[in-house]
């Protein structure tokens, strides 16, 4: 009792401390406690749609005309997997479409009838319209849950897609529960038979496996046996998809964050324990003469000791539980800004054991830290105590004598303060690079995030034109190219090869995504880490996430597997690599031609000198090239005169043996009396015509959004733990030195010089963990760029130096208000004392 | 001889109607009350009253230490009283030396390092400065040895010495103490006040609290302060030109007749 007693006692003597203490604990626990919960539900909410929607475990996407049925056939013998379900099913590649706004957007969409989702899973309908009212509905369909959590939907309004210039308006009948195909990188819309039939004119066929096995499954395995038993490369013909992948892709943003927030509660931690270590340590300096005093009375120096802890197992511990509390509260909102993330309901049972852990494992942290620092009283007999402790007494060499100064009397008094509080000086160090780091990287990443999705362009290591066009079968690309190169509107047109173009490594199993150009040195958004692009057919250049997980390097050879052959390539360069989750590789147009020499390049990349004029341009190359051969296939014209229905007619024939029979060329001539009317197929050269920029919206649009928000809000708390630390630091030097400070006020130093000397003395320990947290913060980043997104982004030197100049003036503003205090000493009372 | 006559009679400080009240809660403590006052250049008052009578209170209220209540200061023609905390403290640096009872030395400094830091507080480093700085100090019977020490390491006597020199090496326009040899055994007690006649002969103007007769015994003029008003007034000749004896008698009957 009478312990607890004396712990009160200092626990209202030092207020403002043991609210810091409290806070600092409180943000800790419910940092951590918030990521133990949330971590494991992450996890749960997927197995529980998987298990919902008992969606198959793996699903192919073959590219129609490249199925073969043996593929299915390995997967029963082989893999023993007696459920294979296969169907028919529409993908469209960065499918164009219109968001809420009316603004063009982009997605990969496969869409699949009624049937074919109850083949792969239960068909599971969450918020939609009445049934009744389905039935009305002309082009009802249905989208996953992704586009009522993240685009905003709501049944009943319209989702457009776009394509060949012709709209092709649904209406929403109502979401749905998917186990796959519910992210960002891909979606899946079920419509009705007959928008089957005529997005069909738009859209790749393909067809989709889906099934589960025992076995452990490997995609590269299976692609082995596919081509050992077809002769026929699976690799760029089929889309992989699987449950592991669809949490990895939807989770991966959100376990950043949660690791983000633990790095916070590390920060916070440190710096509660330092400011538990620092206080008990000046209590006992400043309560020295009060322990004799005690210890005289018959206090045992453990029940002191006992005190002290006491009072942090009271602060830390009702901090801990608060934070615990709170966490327990937040669960909801949590479970709101996860099912953002995730684009899924997400429904979290609070973990009460987990806070618990974490409640009592802050506690005893804290109590630790207080009992290592607390048993110092024991080291305190009366005798000593009553002569203020040894340590007082000074017997070493004076550091910085008045007699050698140069320049401010004030800065020199500051600078031999910093001497007598060494060890606080290192504490409070240690604190400031932690806050430093955490402050910084949050301040990179918001600088980074401040313009969008922009940065994320830049080192997504792939071209970002303003039109893209797969070419039909059998075009001449260059001749094409050199068409368009002739428009005023165009700035820039490249040749290459549409994405999803993959390659295997020899000796890695894992297969990489393939970028092709003649001249690298045209490209505008390839981003050397090091190195150069490559220039000769046996040149390659790979991501930097390729470097780092398979140890590649610059000058190394690496195998490359084509249709028939291998070839030997020389890494020449490094390149910042986000897309595909940075597993791609670089070469020149002939160097893939090694490999696949009967593989053309069948794309092209239109950058525009102004990209507002895309849409017009858009609408020019459609009517100059012609809509997609599909799209025509489709068309109804009926209007207009005999000629025009007549060559309307020409045109739709040509389009269905260029799209659905692999004709490259075509002429046609018609007689008609006297006259003749002729035509070729030279209008037909466009397949797809999109946008990756719309394409890109939809995918980093909200992880900018999201990710600016949380390190802008990252900086703030930081500022604000930084601020605490510094406050009570400066508050407690404040009280423990006023007899000092009074002396020197009795002197004539004005509260403004001695506030001045107090935050003076913070500035080299400021100035040198500012420092090191700045080197840091760069290796942090590197670190969690590479872990999250598998690129490195370009540390910006003024940004840095600006970032610590920063820090360390708004710690010298922090400590130099926080000093006011000062301005509170009474000489007289002081004196009168 | 007539010059020193002529300073005497100018006022480096005067007060107007000085009041100085102290609230504690409800009640309020009027400690000075309406204390008309003047102190004189190269005049060594001492100020001499029973406990609780306000000699500590005037000695703050004169020096800038502490603002009064009511009334007015005057630093021969500079009204003070109205001065911000900081701008007093600038005052105090330019125009006053303090010396305690307690002594109050910073613990973290050497002997030398505590003189220097009041005296950088106005004066900027000078070769001629550290060199007057060691000389004052060896004067006292500190020498370099002993410059180099700690208060912690110096006895009471010595801390005191130290003290007094860190007051008087601005040259300040008054040097105000506060009971300087209360907590000073007798032997150092004199060495101290030594100290004070010397600084005082060489026309440094003091204003000293004591309740000493011994300490008293050193004044030129001994002002008596009873319920925060002065009740009497007693002048001397310098210390050392009349005979000590008579000297303590006249004090010793001044003093019994303010009831002391």
């Amino acid at each position: 009792m009478k312990i607890f007693r004396l712990s009160l006692f200092n626990l209202k003597r030092n207020k403002r401390e043991a609210a810091a203490i409290v806070f600092l604990t409180l943000v800790t626990t419910f940092l951590m406690a918030t990521f133990a919960v949330s971590i494991t539900q992450i996890d749960s909410a997927f197995d529980r749609a998987f298990e919902e929607t008992g969606c198959a475990d793996f699903i192919l996407l073959f590219q129609a005309d490249k199925y073969r049925d043996i593929y299915r056939d390995i997967l029963e013998e082989e893999y023993n997997v007696t459920d294979v379900r296969e169907s028919s099913v529409l993908y469209g590649a960065g499918a164009s479409a219109l968001s809420k706004q009316g603004e063009s957007i982009a997605y990969n969409m496969i869409f699949v009838d009624e049937n074919t989702e109850r083949k792969m899973e239960n068909f599971q309908k969450l918020n939609a319209f009445p049934d009744d009212e389905i039935e009305k509905l002309s082009h009802p369909i249905w989208l996953p849950q992704y586009f009522e959590i993240t685009a905003g939907y709501a049944p009943g309004e319209t989702f457009t897609f776009v394509s060949g210039g012709r709209d092709y308006p649904f209406t929403i009948a109502g979401f749905y529960n998917t186990g796959l195909y519910n992210s960002s990188s891909m979606l899946k819309c079920i419509v009705s038979d007959d928008d089957m039939v005529l997005l069909s004119a738009v859209y790749e066929e393909y067809r989709l496996i889906a099934f589960d096995t025992e076995k452990k499954f490997s995609y590269e395995e299976y692609y082995e046996k596919c081509f050992a038993k077809s002769n026929e490369n699976v690799l760029s013909a089929v889309i992989p998809l699987d449950k592991d992948t669809e949490k990895l892709v939807e989770t991966a943003y959100l376990a950043v964050f949660l690791y983000m927030s633990v790095f916070f509660s590390i920060v916070t931690m440190i710096s509660a324990l330092f400011l538990i270590l620092h206080k008990i340590s000046k209590d006992i300096e400043e309560q020295m003469v009060q322990i004799g005093v005690l210890e005289a009375l018959g206090y045992t120096s453990r029940a002191l000791s006992l005190s002290y802890i006491c009072e942090y197992i009271l602060t830390g511990g009702v901090g801990a539980v608060i934070g615990g509390i709170t966490a327990a509260a937040f669960s909801p909102v949590m479970d709101t800004l996860t099912r953002g993330m995730m684009n899924r309901d997400v429904h979290t049972d609070v973990n009460i054991l987990r806070i618990l852990i974490v409640v009592i494992a802050t506690i005893a942290l804290v109590t630790l830290f207080a009992l290592s620092r607390a048993a110092r009283v024991k080291k305190l007999p009366p005798v000593v105590a009553f002569r203020k402790g040894i340590k007082t007494h000074h017997f070493g060499k004076n550091i910085l004598p008045l007699e050698k100064m140069r320049h401010s009397i004030n800065i020199r008094l500051a600078f031999k303060g910093i001497g007598n509080d060494l060890r606080s000086n290192i504490g409070m160090g240690i604190c400031m690079i932690a806050a430093g780091v955490a402050i910084m990287f949050s301040v990179y990443t918001f600088d980074f995030f401040k313009s969008g999705y922009n940065g994320l362009i830049g080192v997504l290591g792939m071209e970002t034109p303003d039109i893209n066009i797969i070419m039909m079968n059998g075009v001449n690309g260059e001749k094409f190219c050199d068409e368009i190169r002739k428009f005023p509107e165009v700035e820039k047109v490249l040749l290459t090869r549409a994405m999803g173009d993959y390659v295997e490594i020899k000796g890695c199993n894992q297969s990489a995504a393939v970028f092709s150009y003649a001249d690298f040195s045209l490209t505008d958004n390839l981003r050397l880490k090091a190195g150069r692009f490559p220039e000769y057919d046996n040149e390659i250049m790979i991501s930097a996430r390729r470097e780092k997980t398979e140890n590649r390097h610059i000058g190394d050879s690496i195998i490359i597997k084509g249709d028939v052959c291998e070839k030997s390539y020389i890494i020449t360069g490094i390149v910042t690599a986000m897309n595909n989750n940075g597993i791609s590789v670089y070469m020149t147009e002939d160097g893939y031609r090694r490999i696949r020499p009967n593989d053309r390049p069948n794309a092209v990349e239109i950058t525009l000198k102004n990209e507002e004029d895309r849409p017009a341009f858009t609408d020019k190359l459609t009517a100059l090239y012609g809509a997609s051969a599909k799209d025509t296939t489709y068309a109804q014209t009926v209007q207009g005169s005999l000629e025009e229905r007549i060559r309307a007619k020409a045109d739709e024939k040509m389009a269905v043996l260029i799209s659905q029979y692999g004709v490259t060329d075509v002429d046609y001539a018609i007689r008609i009396g006297d006259t003749v009317i002729s035509g070729n197929s030279s209008r037909f050269v466009i397949k797809e015509i999109s946008s990756m920029k719309d394409f890109l919206k939809s995918q980093m649009a909200s992880i900018a959004v999201v990710t600016k928000t949380f390190s802008f809000c990252a900086v703030i708390f930081i500022a604000v733990v930084v601020a605490v630390i510094l406050g009570i630091i400066a508050v407690s030097a404040v009280k423990r030195q006023r007899r000092e400070f009074g002396i020197m006020k009795s002197m004539g130093y004005t509260s403004r010089e001695l506030m001045t000397q107090l935050t003076l003395r913070v500035l080299p320990v400021t100035i040198v963990s500012s420092c090191i947290a700045a080197v840091l913060s760069v290796w942090v980043q590197r670190a969690f760029w590479m872990a999250a997104f598998g690129v490195q982004i370009p540390e910006s030197l003024p940004l840095m130096i600006g970032t610590t100049a920063a820090l360390v003036l708004y710690c010298l503003i922090v400590t130099y208000i926080s000093a006011g205090s000062i301005r509170k000493i009474s000489v007289t009372e002081l004196m009168t004392e | 001889m007539i010059r020193k006559v002529v300073l005497y009679m100018i006022p480096v400080l005067h007060t107007e109607k000085l009041c100085k009240s102290f609230s504690n809660g409800a009640v309020q403590q009027h400690v000075i009350k309406n204390l008309d006052l003047e102190i004189m250049e190269g005049d060594f008052t001492v100020i001499m009253g029973a406990s609780g009578s306000g000699k500590s209170t005037l000695l703050y209220a004169l020096s800038g230490m502490d603002k009064p209540t009511l009334g007015k200061v005057f630093f021969g023609d500079t009204e003070i009283q109205d001065y911000t905390n900081d701008q007093l403290a600038v005052f105090r640096r330019k125009n006053c030396g303090f010396v305690f009872q307690s002594i109050y030395l910073l613990e973290n400094q050497n002997v030398l390092d505590n003189v220097l830091t009041g005296a950088f507080a106005v004066q900027k480093n000078s070769p001629a400065l550290i060199k007057r700085v060691k000389e004052l100090l060896a004067k006292v019977g500190l020498d370099e040895a002993m410059q180099k020490k700690y208060p912690n390491q110096l006895s009471g006597g010595e801390a005191q010495r130290v003290g007094i020199v860190r007051a008087v090496i601005n040259e300040p326009k008054i040097l105000f103490a506060d009971e300087p040899t209360g907590s000073l055994n007798s032997a150092s007690g004199r060495d101290v006040l030594d100290i004070f006649t010397g600084v005082h002969e060489n026309g440094q103007s003091i204003v000293m609290v004591t309740h000493d007769i011994k300490t008293a015994l050193r004044g030129t003029r001994v002002i008596y302060l009873r319920d925060g008003k002065v009740v009497g007034e007693h002048r001397m000749a310098k210390y050392g030109e009349d005979d000590l004896k008579e000297r303590r008698e006249k004090l010793t009957g001044f003093l019994d007749e303010m009831g002391w």
